[in-house]
């Protein structure tokens, strides 16, 4: 719509002046008739959106109001009771911390991880290349793919990690059927395979910090520790910040890894909030509690979003 | 704004595009669709199955040959994934075109089935024509039996079973357990094996699977939910606290103690340690058979599932899926999935059912079958699990569990077992699963009408 703005140039005259003036008028009508081309534009997504996500959020609302028959129908109302019994239930306190715990460290780690190899492939030095293509391998590999076979890794008997632990003289450790490593196996696996990706962000980002930044800084004799922290640090700063974003909300939606390594388990150490929604709806055919329990991680996640854009957008550099 | 107009225009080209070959799609599949039921001729009955791997293979072998043997049905199979999903989606399909004329539906799904009200019993072409059930196991008929009406028809079937590696049992001297064993019995073997191989080998492992625990139960005539495990009524309340529960976990978190015990996480991981002579005893599906047996040939040794010290075995449910026929299909349908049925329940495909996935052949004759008979002679202890299915008779406690919304259960279950593995009290962590599912019953009965 920017032609039909007011221009601030001067005026052409002549007949190129009659024929700017006309098609400002024609402009001018069209304007009103802005609203159904808005209409127009908008209406496929918001059509599709409608189908797709309001209505079945409203829904999702709804059955949480209620308990669910064997078909899932809404029969008996009990108000917010589902949402009492929830905050009430120990395993749902459970799973909230869990969650906590496994978004938080695999945001955490998958940006140390992350940038330390970018830093490392950000050297100039032979067969470099190589390595960059590596690290970014993970990028190929699907879910189901990697736990099958960090699924072998984690066996206890005949796994290689158990190979090595032993080999230092430790007892074999029960990966994924004690709680706290179960836990930590599915953090590795997940931080494993977010690396790719996260390493192609970082190392895109340090390519893109100018060199004369560097130059300027040496020749003033900054160290390169102070170099990292007030040159490179500030400028990938926005990829920081995306990452950040992109793995904590990735970490909540976190589904197959948990499904095909852990099942949510042992004794619901890893029964992440989503798992739990398609444990309680799709296996245990409770669609009220599953309901209620979308929408708390609706809230959630929400909150979460909102605290991070607030927190998180003073400390970037654009 | 010229551009706009274009843009406009372009958009309205390509919409309009994009429907005429939606339009002309969907006939052309419409069309395509009911040229395949004009062209055969014959009543077409959709089937949906769950099958994977050997089964599906053996399964699809059936259908052809079932259509090439008659001119009145094709039978259209349809895979449609895991069990839960296919529960899911005859409670949406059903009364619409997309639903099957008949089903395939995992053991503790039946009252579920039954409470729908969308199927029609198989005790109805049984009675029509007088055809002798009797030839099928007791047991495997249990799980599908509402007032002596058999609702649906047992077909992929499976027991728990007790395997161990009698291979490392004889490198170290070690008596293997008899048939039809107790808890000291498994005890016995578990520990000689791990003390005098020096704790290389591990004795024993129970996956934390709730269907392990139930046979458990079933074994020592115990009840899992009140109203006889709901073959009597709706049950109200669940029981997994009774002596049997109580002493089979204890007996568990003692080998734990001990050591030689080991909780592998799941069932992959348990059978390949087994396959690698890292472990002397598990307890899984009949249908790991196939595969150890390959595996580990003569060295595999199988046995049935322990009981209680000083109990009577009781025998033990069955697990895996029936066949279901859909009420929503005309008389001539349904007539041609009740033919299919008996087809696949013959005496010999049943046993080329067992030979070839490792599920038990439900037809008492099966066993006279040549093919079985040769791989019987051949390895011996195949013949184990299907002698354990026949020596059972069916009572209530052994004939699955009539409730709905046994998965909840399970989960629960699943969670105190991993819970009494780590070294909590085996009452508690059985106590706290049962107050919960109590509560889930509650609401769920309340839900569904079923409350008083």
């Amino acid at each position: 719509m920017i032609e039909s703005l007011p221009s601030t140039k001067q005026q052409p005259k002549g007949p190129e002046a009659n024929q700017e003036i006309t098609a400002k008028v024609k402009s001018f009508e069209l304007k009103k008739n802005d609203k159904y081309y808005a209409w127009l534009f908008l209406g496929p997504s918001i059509l599709l959106l409608t189908v797709f996500v309001f209505f079945p959020m409203l829904r999702t609302l709804y059955l949480s109001l209620f308990l669910t028959d064997t078909f899932g129908n809404p029969t008996v109302f009990v108000g917010l009771k589902n949402y009492a019994i929830l905050l009430k239930s120990t395993s749902y306190i459970a799973s909230l911390k869990a969650t906590g715990t496994y978004v938080i460290s695999v945001s955490i780690f998958t940006i140390i991880f992350g940038l330390l190899l970018a830093a490392l492939a950000n050297q100039k030095l032979r067969g470099i290349g190589f390595f960059r293509n590596i690290f970014t391998a993970t990028m190929g590999v699907s879910v189901s793919v990697s736990a099958v076979f960090w699924l072998f890794m984690f066996n206890p008997s005949i796994g290689i990690l158990n190979k090595v632990v032993t080999a230092f003289g430790f007892h074999p450790i029960a990966w994924l059927t004690t709680p706290g490593w179960a836990m930590t196996a599915v953090i590795a696996t997940t931080v494993w395979m977010h690396l790719g990706f996260t390493f192609l962000l970082f190392f895109g980002a340090l390519q893109a910090v100018p060199k004369s930044l560097y130059d300027a800084a040496s020749v003033s004799g900054a160290s390169s520790r102070y170099q990292f922290w007030h040159i490179t640090l500030p400028m990938i700063s926005p990829t920081m910040f995306f990452v950040a974003v992109i793995t904590l909300i990735s970490g909540f939606k976190s589904f197959g890894l948990i499904d095909l390594m852990t099942g949510g388990g042992p004794t619901n150490a890893t029964n992440l909030l989503v798992y739990r929604v398609y444990k309680d709806a799709f296996m245990n055919g409770n669609y009220a509690q599953a309901s209620t329990e979308a929408i708390f991680l609706t809230i959630i996640i929400a909150i979460i979003t909102f605290v991070q854009f607030k927190l998180l957008a003073k400390r970037v550099n654009y | 704004m010229k551009k706009l107009n274009q843009l406009f225009k372009r958009y309205w080209q390509l919409f309009s595009a994009a429907a005429v070959v939606l339009i002309i799609g969907l006939g052309v599949f419409g069309y395509s669709r009911s040229q395949v039921h004009a062209a055969a001729g014959r009543t077409r009955v959709v089937f949906w199955h769950e099958m994977k791997g050997p089964g599906q293979k053996k399964l699809v072998t059936f259908i052809n040959e079932f259509n090439k043997s008659q001119s009145k049905y094709e039978v259209v199979p349809q895979f449609q994934g895991g069990y839960n999903d296919v529960i899911q989606k005859i409670m949406n399909t059903h009364g619409t075109d997309a639903s099957p004329a008949i089903f395939q539906s995992m053991d503790i799904s039946t009252s579920q089935m039954y409470h729908s009200g969308f199927t029609v019993p198989m005790q109805k072409f049984i009675d029509k024509e007088n055809y002798d059930v009797s030839k099928i196991a007791s047991v495997a008929r249990g799980v599908a039996t509402r007032n002596n009406t058999l609702l649906a028809m047992p077909f992929n079937t499976s027991q728990t079973t007790l395997y161990y590696n009698a291979g490392l049992l004889k490198k170290y001297n070690i008596t293997p357990p008899p048939v039809n064993p107790t808890y000291s019995d498994i005890t016995r073997v578990s520990k000689q094996l791990y003390d005098r191989s020096n704790h290389k080998v591990k004795g024993i492992s129970v996956e934390s699977y709730s269907w392990l625990f139930e046979q458990f139960l079933s074994n020592a005539n115990e009840e899992f939910a009140n109203k006889n495990d709901g073959h009597t009524g709706i049950s109200t309340k669940v029981n997994f606290t009774g002596p049997t529960a109580i002493k089979s976990m204890t007996w568990v978190q003692d080998r734990v103690k001990y050591g030689d015990f080991m909780n592998f996480g799941s069932h992959k991981n348990e059978m390949a340690v087994f396959l690698s002579n890292k472990l002397g005893i598990y307890m899984q599906t009949s249908a790991d058979m196939s595969v150890l047996a390959k595996g580990l040939g003569k060295n595999l040794g199988v046995t049935y599932y322990p009981r209680p010290d000083g109990v009577k075995a009781n025998g033990i449910s069955v697990g895996g899926a029936s066949l279901w026929i859909s009420n929503d299909k005309s008389e001539a349908v349904q007539k041609g999935a009740w033919e299919f049925t008996k087809f696949l329940i013959n005496p010999k495909n049943q046993a080329r059912w067992e030979k070839a996935t490792g599920y038990l052949a439900i037809n008492k004759d099966s066993a006279n079958e040549p093919i079985l008979k040769q791989s019987y002679e051949k390895l011996p202890m195949l013949k184990v699990p299907s002698d354990q299915l026949k020596s059972a008779k069916a009572n209530y406690t052994n004939s699955g569990i009539f409730v709905d919304g046994v998965v909840a259960a399970r989960s629960l279950i699943q969670n105190a077992m991993q819970q009494i593995y780590a070294g909590k009290d085996v009452y508690k962590s059985l106590k706290a699963a049962e107050d919960s599912y109590n509560k889930v019953l509650e609401s769920n009965n309340l839900a569904n009408g079923w409350t008083k």
